[in-house]
């Protein structure tokens, strides 16, 4: 292996595959040119090499720089997840229509047990009705630019609490383990989008970004 | 001389008038600096990626000499962001000569 191959494997350590292939391309040509300007200023093969290597500087700091900056593997893997997801439930005109139908007949439900007093059973149905229309029925409406999706976000969390609030009524205390075992989960794949948001371009956010 | 934070303006800069690759801009920035301005060359293209993300600059693959080159230029937003760090720095780098001139 030579210098730049253990530098390069260094630098690029938990990129995505496309990631440290771009890295590659671009630290080769450069140390191809640093290396040929040591060359030509008289400088042997191996003290070239040496230099050039020298002036790419720590692989450590320059990997902890690419990761901030570039896809990472783990973050390729949950956007080719959530393309596959997202595929599979628009693929299936049926299902479709069934995860925007779910929620509407919920509410309507809830609304119409509401008016006959049911309590309890308009705030059963009322749980299913803003977890599905959230999570399944609302992406499949115009929410696909910057602004719009930041509104989205904003309100996905305001009603994950309030289904939350809803489900456990004044339980929620001593559900709290569970309630924060559940959101840690949402919110770890909120803090890695957010991430990937700002490592893509608008014009290359796929739709699952915007949600 | 560490110039950290400084990096993308001068990348910017550097990318003011023709489209260029990385290790021309790291070339630029120590001659143009006359070797004040040293620095690790592997956190070049970082700083470019970074800038590329926020659609300050754009990215092309050409070959060259038979090997791929990633070239960069500086887009409309990179100049007016430019213009705004230039005018920036002339205001730090006018009360810290003040400062100092007062010592």
């Amino acid at each position: 292996m030579t210098r730049l191959d253990s530098w390069l494997e260094q630098a690029t350590r938990r990129l995505s595959r496309d990631s440290a292939a771009q890295v590659r391309i671009e630290i080769q040509a450069h140390y191809e040119s640093a290396r040929e300007a040591a060359m030509s200023g008289g400088a042997t093969a191996d003290d070239a090499d040496q230099q050039a290597i020298a002036a790419l500087g720590d692989a450590r700091t320059a990997n902890c720089q690419y990761r901030k900056v570039l896809l990472t593997a783990s973050e390729a893997r949950i956007l080719r997840q959530g393309n596959w997801e997202a595929r599979a439930i628009c693929s299936r005109v049926w299902l479709k229509w069934t995860l925007v139908a779910l929620p509407v007949a919920a509410l309507i439900a809830a609304t119409v047990f509401s008016l006959m007093g049911a309590v309890e059973i308009t705030r059963i149905l009322l749980v299913p009705a803003l977890g599905i229309g959230l999570l399944f029925a609302v992406p499949m409406f115009p929410v696909y630019t910057p602004s719009r999706s930041r509104i989205y976000r904003a309100v996905k969390w305001l009603a994950i609490i309030a289904m939350l609030a809803l489900a456990f009524g004044s339980d929620a205390l001593k559900w709290s383990w569970l309630l924060i075992s559940c959101l840690w989960v949402f919110f770890q794949i909120e803090r890695t989008r957010a991430s990937i948001r700002r490592k893509l371009q608008v014009a290359d956010w796929p739709k699952q970004l915007y949600l | 001389m560490n110039f950290k934070g400084t990096l993308p303006t001068l990348i910017l800069e550097a990318l003011r008038h023709e489209p260029t690759h990385g290790y021309r801009i790291a070339q630029q920035i120590k001659e143009r600096s006359q070797g004040v301005l040293d620095f690790k060359e592997g956190t070049l293209y970082p700083a470019l990626h970074k800038l590329e993300n926020e659609g300050l600059v754009k990215s092309h693959t050409s070959i060259e000499n038979g090997r791929p080159r990633r070239y960069y230029r500086i887009t409309e937003n990179g100049r007016k962001a430019l213009s705004k760090d230039r005018a920036h720095w002339r205001e730090v780098s006018q009360a810290v000569t003040i400062i100092l001139g007062e010592a």
